[in-house]
C-alpha cells in the first residue's frame, strides 16, 4: 500500500515526516495523518466515490454550515500518505481531543442528540451514517461537532440503520445508566472503548427502567435480541430478513432520539457541586483572589490554560474574560455538569468543562493503549491554575507534595497555585477525623517541594485569608 | 446485501432483527394517526358541503 506508484508525486511518499494517527485505523475507507504536524484526513479508493457523492449532495456543506461538521479544505492529492489516496481533505484543527469519559452527563447527552439530528438530516437527503461512535464527537467552542467526514454513506432503499447497535452502546446505555442508576457509571466508558455491553447495562439499569418504552426497546429487548441471535442460526440469513422501509427507519430514529432526549440528571447531592458557594472565603479575600488570578493569568504565554480542580467555574471565566482558552477540570461529575450548563446558557466558547481525577488521570486505551491518548500525552497547555487544589492532593490522596510538583511541571511551563494551609478551615475539615500525618505540609515545605522544579516568579499572600497564591515557571 | 457488507462494523444481526421489530411497533401509532387524519379530512369534506338541515340546526 505504500509502494510509490509511478504517476505520483514523490512528496507522497518520501521526504517529509507523515505520522498516522494512532486512533484511526478501523475504517478501511480512509484515515487521519499528520504531515508536518498538519492534520490531513486521506480518502481510499473504496470510500472515494461515496465521499464524491457526498460533497456533491450538498449535504456535507450544509452540516458543516450548521456547525454539525467539522469544515475542512481541499487538500492537494501529493500531501497523501498513501499510493491508495483518492483525495485529502485538511479539516480544522481541534485544540483539545477530549473522550466520551471525560464528559459530563449534559455533553454526552449533547453529542448524543447531534448524532442523531446529524442523522436525520442525512435521512432526509438519502444519506445515512455508517458509524455512530462517541469518538466521532469532539467539542468546538463549546458545542459539539462531528469530526469524522467519512461517516456518510447512500441510503440504500429498506437498509437497516447499521450504527443503531453502536449508537446504544456508545451513547444510550451510559446515558440511561447514569441517569437512572448512577452518574458514575459514565466510567463504564473509560474501562471499554467500544461502548458498554447492552447485557451489562440491562443487568444494572433498575427493573423500573423497562417501563420505559424506549429503554424497554432499545436497550433490554435489544440486549436479549443480541443474546437470542448470538446463539447460532445462520447471521447471514437473518441480516438478509432486516428490512426497514423509510418511515420506519426514520420513525425509530426519532423515537431514539426522544428516548434519549427524556433521560434527564440534575446535578445536586454530591460532594461539590455546592462547594463554590460554601468555601472558608469571606467576600474581600474572594474578590482579592480574584484580582490576584487575573492578574497573573495575564502573566502567562500562550492561549491554552488549564483549570485543575475548576469546580463550577469560577476562575476559568475569569482566565477566559482575559483571553486564554480554558479546560475546566473537576473530579465532581455535577460541578462538572453545572459549569456545563452555565456555559451553555451564556453561549461561552472558551470554557470547556471535563470530568478528570488528577489522582488518577485517563489513561491510553485502545488498540496498543494508543488508540485514545492518555491526558498527560494530550497536555497541551500554556498554564495551569490550580487553586484549592494541593490539600486535597497532599492530605485526602496523600500524594507528596515533590510529586505534586512533578506533576504539574509536565502539564505546563507556567503554574499558578493556591497554597492552603493547615490552619484554614478547609483543611482542618480534611484532618478533623484522621491523623496528621503531613508534618512537611506548611508553607516552607511547599517552597522547597515546588522549587526543585518552578522558579517562584510572584508569591502573594490572599488578603483577609492565611491562603498564599504563587506563580511558578518551570525551570 | 450490500450495505451490510459494505459496514465496516459489525451492526450485529440481533440489532438489525430488532430495529426492525421496533421501528414497526412505533410505525403503528404513526399510521394510526395519519389514517385518522385522512378519515377526519374526509369527514370534514363531507360536512363542509352545504346541508340545508345543518344550517337549520345552527339557528
Amino acid at each position: 500500500m505504500t509502494s510509490p506508484s509511478p504517476n505520483r508525486p514523490a512528496s507522497a511518499t518520501t521526504g517529509q515526516a507523515v505520522e498516522r494517527d494512532p486512533g484511526s485505523f478501523r475504517d478501511p475507507g480512509g484515515f487521519v495523518f499528520r504531515r508536518d504536524g498538519v492534520l490531513y484526513r486521506e480518502i481510499g479508493e473504496s470510500a472515494f466515490p461515496d465521499w464524491e457523492a457526498f460533497v456533491a449532495s450538498g449535504l456535507a456543506a450544509r452540516l458543516i454550515g450548521q456547525g454539525r461538521l467539522i469544515p475542512y479544505e481541499d487538500a492537494p492529492l501529493s500531501m497523501a500518505a498513501t499510493a491508495d489516496a483518492r483525495a485529502v481533505v485538511r479539516p480544522e484543527a481541534l485544540e483539545f481531543v477530549s473522550y466520551p469519559f471525560e464528559w459530563t452527563f449534559g455533553e454526552l447527552k449533547d453529542a448524543a442528540l447531534l448524532t442523531l439530528d446529524v442523522q436525520l438530516e442525512a435521512l432526509d437527503a438519502g444519506w445515512t451514517l455508517r458509524d455512530a461512535s462517541a469518538y466521532n464527537v469532539q467539542f468546538r467552542h463549546g458545542r459539539p461537532v462531528m469530526i469524522d467526514s467519512l461517516s456518510f454513506e447512500p441510503l440504500e432503499d429498506g437498509a437497516p440503520w447499521v450504527a443503531y447497535r453502536q449508537y446504544c452502546e456508545h451513547f444510550l446505555a451510559p446515558l440511561a445508566l447514569m441517569a437512572r442508576r448512577d452518574i458514575r457509571l459514565g466510567r463504564l466508558l473509560r474501562a471499554d472503548p467500544d461502548g458498554i455491553p447492552l447485557d451489562l447495562a440491562a443487568r444494572l439499569l433498575p427493573w423500573r427502567s423497562r417501563l420505559s418504552l424506549g429503554l424497554l426497546s432499545h436497550i433490554h429487548l435489544h440486549a436479549a435480541a443480541q443474546g437470542r441471535h448470538a446463539k447460532g442460526g445462520d447471521q447471514a440469513a437473518t441480516a438478509q430478513r432486516a428490512r426497514i422501509d423509510r418511515g420506519r427507519l426514520r420513525a425509530l430514529i426519532a423515537n431514539l432520539r426522544g428516548t434519549t432526549d427524556g433521560l434527564r440528571w440534575e446535578p445536586s447531592g454530591t460532594e461539590w457541586a455546592e462547594y463554590a458557594d460554601n468555601t472558608s472565603y469571606t467576600e474581600p479575600a474572594t474578590v482579592a483572589k480574584e484580582n490576584l488570578v487575573g492578574a497573573f493569568v495575564r502573566e502567562i504565554e500562550g492561549p491554552m490554560v488549564w483549570d485543575l480542580g475548576a469546580n463550577t467555574g469560577r476562575y476559568s471565566r475569569i482566565a477566559a474574560d482575559a483571553g486564554k482558552r480554558v479546560l475546566a477540570f473537576d473530579i465532581d461529575g455535577a460541578a462538572a455538569e453545572r459549569n456545563y450548563r452555565l456555559v451553555r446558557r451564556d453561549g461561552r466558547v472558551d470554557v470547556l468543562p471535563l470530568v478528570l481525577d488528577l489522582a488518577n488521570p485517563s489513561p491510553g486505551i485502545g488498540w496498543a493503549s494508543r488508540e485514545r491518548r492518555s491526558l498527560l500525552e494530550r497536555a497541551n497547555a500554556d498554564g495551569i491554575l490550580a487553586l484549592a487544589l494541593v490539600h486535597h492532593l497532599a492530605i485526602s490522596r496523600n500524594v507528596p507534595l515533590p510529586m505534586i510538583a512533578d506533576l504539574f511541571a509536565s502539564l505546563a511551563p507556567r503554574v499558578i497555585v493556591e497554597f492552603v494551609p493547615k490552619e484554614d478551615p478547609m483543611v482542618r475539615h480534611l484532618l478533623a477525623t484522621r491523623e496528621d500525618v503531613f508534618p512537611g505540609y506548611t508553607l516552607e515545605g511547599f517552597r522547597a517541594a515546588f522549587a526543585e522544579r518552578f522558579t517562584i516568579d510572584s508569591e502573594r499572600p490572599i488578603e483577609d485569608s492565611p491562603r498564599v497564591l504563587f506563580l511558578l515557571t518551570r525551570r | 446485501m450490500p450495505h451490510v457488507v459494505l459496514a465496516y462494523i459489525d451492526p450485529g444481526s440481533g440489532s438489525l432483527m430488532i430495529q426492525v421489530l421496533v421501528a414497526s411497533i412505533i410505525a403503528i401509532p404513526v399510521i394510526f394517526r395519519s389514517r385518522l387524519a385522512q378519515l377526519t379530512s374526509a369527514l370534514r369534506r363531507r360536512k363542509d358541503t352545504p346541508d340545508p338541515d345543518d344550517v337549520a340546526e345552527s339557528e
